[in-house]
């Protein structure tokens, strides 16, 4: 064989390894206007960086062998605003992407090379679930769990999963172990798909009921971002990673701060009503503070009296952490729970200060709320946020009532505690506390209710609490941004180190 | 065409309704107020839509989950 055979095989081998599924099944996808595997990567990292791995790898079993190009998960490197990264592309047209004993191989050395380099792995999730009959019998299950560590999280690096067609298995798994999760709508995400679930509990199965957008925005809460494409996806992914360090031991990057970024900050007495019983929404708020449109908010749809948002201050990260009166008076639900706890695990293993902006009427209490847990959920976060060893400062804005009070930050659970003028610090709703205390209801005697009422409510305000220490500063609301940069500049470089000590990191990543 | 029934996310009795059947609302509008708490809640979509049925009455009780409006995607 001369060299000529030999770069001639290579170049036939590599022609028809990147022809992936096949021209056919190819051109239904542009149909549809959905991106193929590679074309994801080619929109998704810096142009030409990418370098793959594992692109002569195919199925195992000689009868596939000749149709698994790649054997349908693309795996590489490539860089994202000129920093390394790793992924895993999903082939869709080959085999459906399944899940098959090569290209795990090639998911695991992306993993481990993602942890001992120090880079973000990112998922481009479309799968069909497990390989068959690979899986099948015992030999079949001989072939899992080769790898102790498969399930692992330890938070060394950041992990970003989007959702991109249907994903079932392997997809469904990464999502549900990354920090990050971006969904397409029309992707669906579930433990199996609906042909397979509905033959299993024998009844009709709607996919979009079992695994669409709208459960996992509004019910599960699995999911952060919402798009509407591909390529929205895509550029939703290169956002999230522009807050984040590569890995768990260097500061989240510092961005440019436009000129005139501190004007919206005046506008915040125009967006918080004087009437403490009109509602506002707290992400008008943020915006005011943050630098300009550098707010991205999380898990939007769900547990929503609760907002988590990374911005910007000063062109530095910070993880927001807000009360929303705009939703069930800014009373905290489960899922609002669950999704404080959760957001406090990702800030502090990534090195990213927290910013706690407190307007809460109590956590929401009733049935539901006690079906689901609700006290070991308060606990739950109150464990993770005396375990937080990034930057805490806490605003109180108007109303911090209960054992809220201390979750959202109060007493020695911040290194700061701020006020507004307008905060109010009583145990519970004053005319709720006068029933409950002293067994007086308005209708039947105005009077005592009206002087017990002033004597609940004497004595909460940011003045007491000051006088006693417990809030470092009261300060006009148009300072908060400038005071924030200032106590964060204070506590952020812990002895010359902005990187926190990570007791959350192996937390698990849902709830 | 999908309908989306906004229900209440919390109890409490109504304030206010502002809009009515066949009005096109935006996302995260106030659409009715509640008056839970000894504060003003809004009732909101979170995408716009065209309002089909109101099932409230000003001073009606609502319970959590109760439905509130149908809206029309």
């Amino acid at each position: 064989m001369t060299y000529r055979d030999m770069l001639d095989e290579l170049e036939q081998r590599k022609a028809k390894a990147l022809g992936m599924g096949g021209a056919e099944k190819l051109e239904r996808r542009r149909a549809q206007g959905v991106l193929n595997a590679r074309e994801r990567i080619e929109k998704l990292l810096d142009p030409g960086s990418f370098l793959e791995s594992g692109l002569y790898a195919t199925s195992n079993r000689p009868e596939v062998k000749d149709r698994s190009p790649a054997d349908g998960k693309i795996a590489g490197f490539g860089r994202i605003d000129d920093r390394p990264v790793a992924l895993v592309s999903n082939d869709f047209t080959v085999l459906g992407a399944s899940s098959s004993t090569i290209n795990g191989k090639k998911i695991r050395h992306m993993r481990e090379v993602a942890i001992r380099s120090g880079m973000p792995l990112i998922f481009l999730g479309e799968s069909s679930g497990a390989r068959m009959p690979d899986r099948m019998g015992a030999a079949g299950r001989a072939i899992l769990g080769q790898d102790s560590t498969e399930y692992q999280r330890r938070r060394q690096s950041p992990w970003i999963s989007a959702l991109l067609g249907p994903c079932y298995g392997s997809s469904t798994w990464y999502s549900c172990m990354s920090d990050f999760v971006v969904m397409r709508k029309g992707a669906l995400m579930a433990v199996a798909s609906g042909r397979v679930t509905s033959m299993a509990i024998n009844q009709p199965v709607d996919s979009e009921t079992l695994g669409g957008w709208k459960l996992h925005a509004e019910t599960t809460g699995l999911v952060d971002v919402i798009v509407d494409s591909d390529e929205a996806a895509l550029l939703t992914i290169r956002r999230f990673l522009s807050y984040l360090p590569s890995h768990h031991a260097e500061a989240p990057p510092v961005h440019p701060v436009k000129e005139g970024a501190s004007e919206n900050a005046k506008r915040i007495l125009e967006i918080l009503p004087p009437d403490g019983a009109k509602v506002y929404d707290v992400r008008k708020i943020i915006e005011a503070i943050s630098d300009p449109e550098s707010v991205f908010e999380l898990k939007a749809r769900f547990g929503k009296s609760i907002t988590t948002a990374l911005a910007r201050l000063d062109g530095r990260t910070v993880g927001v952490l807000a009360n929303n009166p705009m939703f069930k008076g800014g009373a905290i639900d489960v899922d609002a729970c669950a999704k404080a706890t959760s957001f406090l695990v990702f800030c502090d293993s990534f090195n990213i200060p927290i910013v706690f902006l407190v307007d809460q009427p109590g956590f929401l209490i009733g049935l539901d709320g006690e079906r689901r847990g609700a006290p070991a959920k308060i606990i739950n976060w109150m464990n993770a946020l005396s375990l937080v060893t990034v930057p805490k400062i806490s605003v109180i804005m108007r109303k911090s009532y209960g054992q809220a009070y201390l979750n959202m930050g109060g007493g020695r659970n911040a290194d700061e505690v701020v006020c507004w003028p307008t905060a109010d610090l009583g145990f519970m709703a004053p005319e709720v506390g006068v029933n409950v205390m002293f067994g007086v209801k308005k209708e039947e005697d105005p009077e005592r209710f009206q002087k017990l009422l002033e004597e609940l409510t004497r004595d909460t305000s940011a003045w007491g609490l000051a006088s006693l220490y417990e809030t470092q500063a009261v300060i006009d609301p148009r300072e908060t941004r400038e005071c924030l940069i200032s106590l964060l500049a204070v506590h952020r470089a812990r002895h010359g180190s902005e990187v926190s000590q990570h007791y959350l990191s192996n937390w698990p990543t849902s709830y | 065409m999908a309908d989306t029934k906004i229900c209440s996310d919390i109890s409490g009795s109504i304030w206010k309704v502002l809009v009515n059947i066949g009005d096109k609302i935006e996302a995260e509008v106030p659409l009715v107020i509640l008056e839970s708490m000894k504060m003003e809640i809004p009732v909101v979509s979170s995408d716009p839509g065209v309002v089909v049925e109101i099932y409230v009455a000003v001073g009606d009780a609502v319970a959590e989950g109760d439905p509130i409006l149908l809206i029309r995607e």
